[in-house]
């Protein structure tokens, strides 16, 4: 296939996970590069936006960070219908928050799309002392459902950047089928030199 | 009481970090936040004849306000309308809130809430308590005088009604009270505003599935359609809805991610008024920064609806402009016409607890059925 033309992808992506799991800071340390100890907690959703180049293709993710607390579950739908990814995110010092990504699992297989990429994110991965859920165990599971998995730590940086651009290189594969939310932009109008300029050196 | 509190403050641990009038952390490079400019001598005069009126208006500890708001209640509407004066702003908002009677009529409640009492969401709110307001100096210090007030507002609420609990969101609200008044005064204000002593109740907004703010966000985007029509069409195009940028203006009253004068300008009128002056102001800011929003595309667009420019959010343009929509009669038909659609916001319960509270004898108030003072 000629892959000598830059695609440009916006793909929405959603996070979902309990409240204080670190969603928003995944999200700013991905966007921002930053970590801020005492983050605001969210109210409704935050809209962030960031890119990933993978290999010939920009990905750029439209994040949705939702609200995490349980009394917010009916505001998310609207953010995860359409979604092209999803990271479910749980505090591997908190075991009650891996049993509720899970259910978040279970609500995305049922009622999502299933062409939604899914991960799942064991965060604050830099508390190893206070570890409560196994890798092993979230592997497994992860694993069984067919989910892409890694530790993280928002605060150390710490396979942020690995997780997302994990994300994107898993989104091409499933174009050209064309994403319900009608975002997947193929936009190489405006950019003729760019273009010459790869098909020379490239193809 | 404002002295009292930066005093606990400096006996604590933390450097003395540089903060506005307000008592917010400032960041470098901040952008003024429109009051910190050193005031002329002629509107400090203004400022203290503004004061001194305030002051005849409410009597001592507001022993002239019920007498004063009988007999005129448009003054009072015009003069909270250009903003109550911040000395006087604690006393005001419970008199205007209802929630000084609450009080009155339930001495001993609120101890009784926070010390014997224990509620199922005291992690819940523990986890979230330093995440309110983190950049706030009262707010700051860890187990300092502002996170334990916060804790004890939160928890005693959600003991009051366990059905509503503690939900993310109420922190900012109540934080924002408890800036103006004490833990005691707080919680009643919250009581009052969720039970409805004055206005319509709003625990809706906090209910499982928040069924009050699927109604307001119902509310906003008809309003956003019939007030500003092209910018509606463009919103529809570009897939933006209310929920996206209004959940939180809604579920905090403007107290989460709003420059603090702004808010409690907002405050002002919203105790008084009710919660149109919500919508007013939402739409005012659609219609501020209308002809930047309709040239947006999506991503654009999200960030300004969150980010709005900080002359838009000058309270001295923004509401008079507010002000001038008018939203009451169409709120009420729209309101009418989602309970058509989706069943009512219940509040039979609502008003059984409410008349619970405005029993004037404090030895019959009730919570979940069991007597807790008597």
């Amino acid at each position: 296939m000629a892959s000598s033309v830059n695609k440009n992808i916006n793909s929405k992506l959603v996070l979902l996970g309990d409240s204080g799991t670190g969603k928003s800071s995944l999200v700013l340390r991905f966007v921002k590069g930053q970590f801020i100890e005492f983050q605001e907690s969210t109210i409704g959703a935050a809209f962030f936006s960031q890119t990933v180049a993978v290999n010939d293709t920009t990905v750029k993710f439209e994040i949705w960070d939702t609200a995490g607390q349980e009394r917010y579950h009916s505001l998310a739908p609207m953010y995860y219908r359409g979604a092209a990814a999803a990271v479910i995110v749980y505090d591997i010092t908190n075991q009650e928050s891996f049993e509720r990504a899970k259910k978040w699992v279970r609500e995305l297989q049922v009622q999502g799309n299933s062409n939604t990429v899914m991960a799942l994110a064991g965060n604050k991965a830099d508390l190893l002392g206070a570890r409560k859920v196994p890798a092993e165990e979230a592997q497994t599971y992860a694993q069984e459902n067919g989910l892409f998995f890694l530790e993280t730590s928002a605060k150390t940086a710490t396979n942020v950047n690995e997780l997302f651009y994990e994300i994107a290189k898993r989104l091409p594969r499933l174009q050209p089928a064309p994403n319900p939310s009608g975002m997947v932009l193929v936009d190489d109008s405006h950019r003729p030199a760019e273009r010459a300029a790869s098909a020379s050196c490239c193809s | 009481m404002e002295k009292k509190k930066l005093d606990e403050h400096e006996a604590g641990p933390i450097a003395h970090p540089k903060v506005d009038r307000f008592g917010f952390v400032k960041q470098e490079a901040n952008s003024p936040d429109g009051l910190t400019r050193s005031r002329s001598a002629f509107e400090c005069e203004r400022e203290e004849r503004r004061i001194r009126k305030w002051r005849k208006m409410i009597g001592v500890g507001g022993s002239d306000w019920k007498h004063y708001l009988r007999r005129k209640p448009h003054v009072v509407k015009r003069r909270i309308r250009k903003g109550i004066p911040d000395c006087l702003r604690g006393l005001v908002w419970q008199l205007i809130s209802g929630s000084r009677d609450l009080l009155l009529m339930n001495p001993g409640v609120y101890e009784q809430l926070v010390i014997y009492e224990t509620s199922a969401s005291e992690l819940d709110i523990i986890r979230d308590i330093s995440r309110t307001f983190p950049s706030h100096v009262f707010f700051q210090q860890r187990h300092g005088p502002g996170q334990r007030s916060l804790y004890n507002v939160l928890k005693a609420y959600s003991v009051f009604d366990r059905e509503v609990g503690y939900v993310q969101g109420m922190g900012f609200v109540a934080g924002l009270l408890l800036l103006y008044m004490s833990e005691e005064d707080a919680f009643w204000l919250l009581v009052a505003l969720l039970k409805g002593a004055v206005h319509a109740p709003m625990e809706g907004l906090y209910l499982v599935g928040l069924p009050l703010v699927q109604q307001y966000l119902f509310q906003f985007d008809h309003l956003v359609k019939e007030h500003l029509p092209k910018l509606g069409e463009h919103f529809a195009q570009e897939i933006i809805n209310p929920s996206m940028y209004a959940s939180q203006w809604f579920i905090t009253v403007f107290s989460y991610s709003f420059p603090f004068h702004l808010a409690l300008r907002i405050w002002d009128v919203f105790l008084y008024e009710g919660v149109k002056i919500v919508f007013k102001v939402g739409l005012a800011l659609l219609k501020y920064c209308h002809d930047d929003l309709v040239k947006l595309p999506f991503e654009k667009l999200i960030h300004g609806l969150r980010n709005f420019p900080e002359d838009a959010m000058n309270p001295d343009t923004l509401l008079p402009m507010a002000y001038t929509i008018k939203v009451s009669k169409r709120l009420g038909e729209l309101k009418e016409e989602y309970e058509k659609q989706h069943g009512k916001v219940s509040d039979s319960r609502i008003k059984q607890k409410l008349q619970e509270l405005n029993c004037p004898d404090a030895a019959s108030l009730q919570l979940d059925g069991k007597k807790i003072c008597e």
